[in-house]
């Protein structure tokens, strides 16, 4: 609008001044005597033609160019409107295309990019212990060391997430809390929405988030002060912080930050435990490599009476390393990376379809405005100027799709969220519009304009005056080039489409596969939540009791066919490893003594239909007085024990240097998946519950019921309340739902692909039948010709058909070589097909070539309908 | 009438911050200046020193600003800018040289004579 203005004023002033000149002029001219008429006369002579002059004015002043965009815009703007239909499809496309680019752009942004919200992102950094099995958080008296010690550092901060509980006006609850030191949030730099934030000498006041006060407190603006009992004391609320900086994991929201002195003391003197993340700014001028080295010497004068065992030295406490915090500590990069980059290919692959399929269309409409393109050419206009104005008008179209585009995309994230929102380990991504994608959907933009723009303009400025003026737009716009090129083009959006419906083929076959995998357990009908005893009651018999008799209850409840406990359960996402030693074995390394531990009820077995192989199964009498046993997985029975039978064998744990805890196996029982559906399987040792390795805090009650097992979890929770109403429970699920949530991402790429086909399908559909439309009316005369000699209505269809399959196939011939190319490519995101899966391109293929007769029988119809006298008129 | 002289190619612009500099003029004024110092030889075309204006000011060696003009109306007045001294003074000197060496092509007298 300013630049319209200002440039109105300049035509004006211009205007007056070179009025000003002339009369000036004619006035001395009057003055010095001659007659006023033939004064004035002289002086427009003298001054020369206005009008170019004010031209050249402009041009020197450097505006002729706007003046040409505004008119190209005019113009686009009027063959829009002229065609809207045209304009639709287009814009529609790019949207799709764009759209599908900005959405995955914009999940990668927010899981991988995105720098924490807090001052200076690039100068916080996570003081880690490192060794073989990769970075950990130091122990926390190593904390204390670092920070009163440490001279490198400007500040030194801890904190540690856990579900916390909390006891607000009497009634127990759960929360995603943290326990952080008093300096951790001036360490970030961000301000409290209200309130204030912590100071070391905090010992009783806690921080809530924003989300946690609007969700939990109504927004009451009375939260100040507030006070509820956590850790068994009272603490009081004294600021509300921004959600987004209450924790540095991304996507795991936190509700309640509170002191971390108020963790478990022995926790907080444990001087091996791995439980907390040290963040830290370096002083101004330091060297990263200056404070690592400073903190590693503190950290080998730690470690020299610290009791642990060389091999757990070497994997965890080797040495300590400074790594880069500036995007928090993200779990999901790792997990989500991989997928996300291929749905980043291929969401690509998209948007060249649409392109292509937009260049093709807009080729036709130049070879149609061919005659146009003439008469401007022979009256003067420079070919630059027609290549300028059909890429003017790319561009609209593209600025109007990518609009469009990034208003799908925010509909999309949406849905992708949905994928991430479930489950136990809820992910909350922050998938606001930044500046980021923006840019990246502006160049996207642009880009597409000049890739799908550049074949029309050249073939515009191609244009031949001469012939363009002397014969019909019908004849002209059939130059066997252009057909050839929009042959091509249709080609290659075959290709794009069977690249894409093959690889979402690859991606639902292998997601079936994993669906299908032999899990090695019931997941039908089972219910599962997480029952926590208050802690006092955790070490205490009393708890046993408490089981026992939630047990007997819930199995009483009709419908429920049995109840067992469990430190964990299949695919719940937790596990709990150890060290083992067996007599006679000799581990190689280390990792030799890796097996998965957990703690079950006798009827635990049965409850997931896991098969007995040898010996037997635990009973009510391996309680804690009796003999101490355990049983083993398969797998972890052939690990250690080869053809033997390991009845009667005894083990030890080895990561408990104090205790001596020596178990005696009584059986065998088949391999379950545990970690995750694609896993081997890993070695697993089963223990009662009431000979567990240390106390239980926190238990899974697993209930197997008849029919729909969500159906049962408030009458559940509602027994474990009658027995005892200071238990808390928490991430109710199923075990049906614990195994899909476990195969998110491989969904997630499923499903996005399968879409990607579909979409690439119906552009490539979209472009066949217009170039076979298009055939038909060309070769309207050959076609009454064929007729008129006798040629039969399916012989015609045929004619038309044929054309289509040629197309096609020459499509199918160039995507499939690509096809294995990008199969084995993404093999790492497959399972349990090759990167050449028949069936998969066979459905692909299939899916295509139907879609291409599809979009070939309308105009072929049309064809063989034609009336060949007036066809042969027509011409 | 004396002699009228047609302007050398691309000496407008020369000619035109060197009005300009003698004192801020309009572009009536540039013109009657030229005419002056040249005691009328000069032959321009009087509206082709507008583009040439409009450019040296897109350039920035002129400034403009409206004002009133003797007789009280609206005009727009150029000075020279300080990029515009710097430039004049380097197309005096190349035209300085440019002409003596012209000039001494031109003088040179047949060999012998």
């Amino acid at each position: 609008m300013r630049i319209f203005r200002r440039r109105r004023q300049f035509e004006s002033e211009m205007d007056a001044e070179l009025r000003f000149h002339l009369e000036a002029y004619v006035n001395d001219l009057v003055r010095s005597g001659v007659e006023r008429k033939e004064a004035e006369r002289r002086g427009r002579l003298e001054f020369g033609a206005t009008e170019s002059i004010k031209d050249e004015c402009r041009q020197a002043w450097g505006l002729q160019q706007i003046d040409e965009l505004r008119a190209d815009l005019r113009l686009t703007f009027r063959t829009i409107r002229r065609n809207p239909g045209f304009a639709a499809i287009a814009i529609l496309s790019l949207a799709l295309g764009i759209g599908a680019n900005s959405a995955i752009f914009g999940l990668i942004d927010a899981v991988m990019l995105r720098e924490l919200p807090v001052r200076d992102p690039g100068g916080l950094l996570f003081v880690q212990t490192a060794g073989t099995s990769g970075h950990d958080g130091p122990p926390y008296p190593f904390y204390e060391l670092l920070r009163d010690r440490a001279s490198s550092y400007q500040a030194i901060g801890a904190y540690s997430a856990s579900d916390m509980e909390l006891l607000i006006d009497g009634g127990r609850e759960q929360a995603h809390g943290i326990g952080v030191s008093g300096n951790f949030f001036d360490i970030l730099g961000v301000p409290p929405v209200i309130g204030r934030t912590l100071t070391p000498s905090d010992d009783a006041a806690v921080l809530i988030s924003r989300a946690f006060w609007q969700r939990r407190f109504g927004e009451d603006p009375a939260i100040l002060g507030r006070t509820l009992q956590m850790f068994d004391r009272t603490v009081t609320i004294v600021g509300v912080m921004p959600s987004e900086v209450m924790s540095l994991e991304r996507g795991s929201p936190v509700d309640i930050a509170v002191p971390i002195t108020l963790s478990d003391a022995a926790r907080l003197r444990s001087r091996d435990a791995l439980w907390v993340a040290i963040i830290a700014r370096l002083k101004p001028g330091v060297q990263p490599e200056q404070a690592s080295a400073e903190a590693d010497v503190l950290f080998q004068s730690y470690m020299a009476d610290v009791r642990v065992l060389p091999q757990v030295r070497k994997m965890l406490f080797d040495h300590i390393d400074l790594t880069p915090a500036a995007k928090g500590f993200n779990s999901l990069r790792t997990r989500f990376s991989q997928p996300l980059i291929a749905l980043m290919i291929l969401a690509g692959l998209v948007l060249m379809a649409a392109c292509v399929n937009v260049a093709n269309l807009m080729l036709a409409r130049a070879a149609a405005r061919q005659r146009d393109f003439a008469v401007r050419l022979a009256i003067g206009a420079g070919r630059g100027r027609l290549i300028r104005q059909t890429l003017t008008e790319a561009l609209v179209l593209v600025g109007a799709g990518s609009a469009l585009g990034i208003a799908l995309a925010k509909q999309g994230e949406t849905a992708l969220a949905a994928f991430f929102g479930e489950g136990r380990n809820q992910i909350v991504l922050d998938l606001s519009l930044d500046w980021r994608i923006l840019l990246f959907t502006l160049a996207v933009g642009i880009f597409t304009g000049l890739a799908f723009g550049i074949l029309p303009a050249l073939q515009a400025s191609r244009t031949d005056p001469a012939a363009g003026l002397q014969s019909g737009s019908r004849s002209v716009a059939g130059s066997p080039i252009s057909v050839r090129i929009s042959h091509g083009l249709v080609i290659l959006q075959v290709a794009l489409s069977t690249l894409l419906l093959a690889g979402a083929g690859l991606f639902i076959r292998s997601l079936q596969q994993l669906e299908s995998v032999d899990l090695g357990f019931t997941r039908e009908g089972i219910l599962t939540m997480e029952v926590k005893p208050p802690r006092d009651m955790a070490g205490n018999p009393q708890w046993l009791t408490a089981q026992q008799e939630i047990l007997d209850r819930v199995a009483a409840m009709p419908g429920v066919r049995a109840a067992t406990w469990a430190t964990t359960t299949p695919l719940s996402g937790r596990g709990r490893g150890a060290l083992l030693e067996v007599p006679g074995f000799a581990a190689r390394s280390e990792n030799d003594k890796d097996v998965h531990m957990a703690a079950v009820s006798p009827q635990y077995f049965e409850i997931f239909g896991i098969p007995r192989l040898i010996g037997r199964t635990f009973t009510p009498r391996d309680d804690s007085s009796a003999p101490k046993v355990a049983i083993l997985n398969e797998t972890a029975a052939r690990f250690y024990f080869g053809n033997a039978s390991p009845i009667g064998k005894k083990v030890r744990f080895a990561n408990y240097p104090t205790h001596d805890l020596v178990y005696e196996i009584i059986g065998v029982v088949k391999d379950t998946k545990h970690d995750s559906v694609r896993d081997q399987t890993s070695r697993y040792i089963y223990l009662p519950i009431p000979q567990y390795v240390e106390r239980l805090n926190r238990l899974v009650l697993a209930v197997r019921c008849a029919g729909v097992a969500s159906v049962f979890a408030s009458p559940v929770r509602h027994e474990i309340q009658s027995v005892s109403s200071t238990l808390v429970t928490d991430n109710v699920t199923t075990v049906e739902n614990q195994v899909r949530q476990s195969l998110t991402s491989e969904r997630l790429v499923t499903a996005l692909s399968s879409a990607f086909g579909f979409l690439a399908l119906i552009l490539a559909c979209s472009g066949l039948y217009g170039i076979l439309a298009y055939a038909v009316t060309r070769r309207t005369s050959e076609i009454g010709i064929r007729m008129a000699l006798g040629a039969t209505k399916g012989e015609t269809v045929w004619l038309i058909l044929r054309q289509a399959l040629i197309l096609a196939a020459c499509g199918i011939g160039i995507g499939a070589p690509v096809v294995f190319v990008l199969g084995r490519i993404s093999r790492t995101l497959l399972y349990g097909v090759g990167s050449f899966d028949l069936t998969a391109f066979g459905g692909a293929l299939l899916v295509l070539l139907v879609c291409a007769g599809i979009a070939a029988i309308v105009p072929a119809r049309r064809a063989s309908r034609l009336d060949p006298i007036s066809a042969l008129r027509c011409e | 009438m004396k002699k009228q002289v047609e302007l050398v190619q691309g000496t407008l612009d020369m000619l035109i911050l060197k009005a300009v500099s003698l004192g801020g003029l309009h572009g009536y004024g540039v013109l009657l200046r030229l005419q002056q110092l040249t005691g009328g030889r000069l032959q321009i075309q009087q509206g082709s020193l507008y583009p040439a204006l409009y450019r040296l000011e897109r350039q920035g060696l002129v400034a403009s600003e409206w004002g009133e003009s003797d007789n009280k109306r609206k005009a727009k007045f150029y000075t020279l800018t300080g990029a515009g001294k710097k430039q004049l003074k380097a197309e005096e000197k190349s035209w300085n040289r440019f002409s003596t060496v012209v000039a001494s092509v031109l003088d040179a007298v047949p060999e012998g004579s």
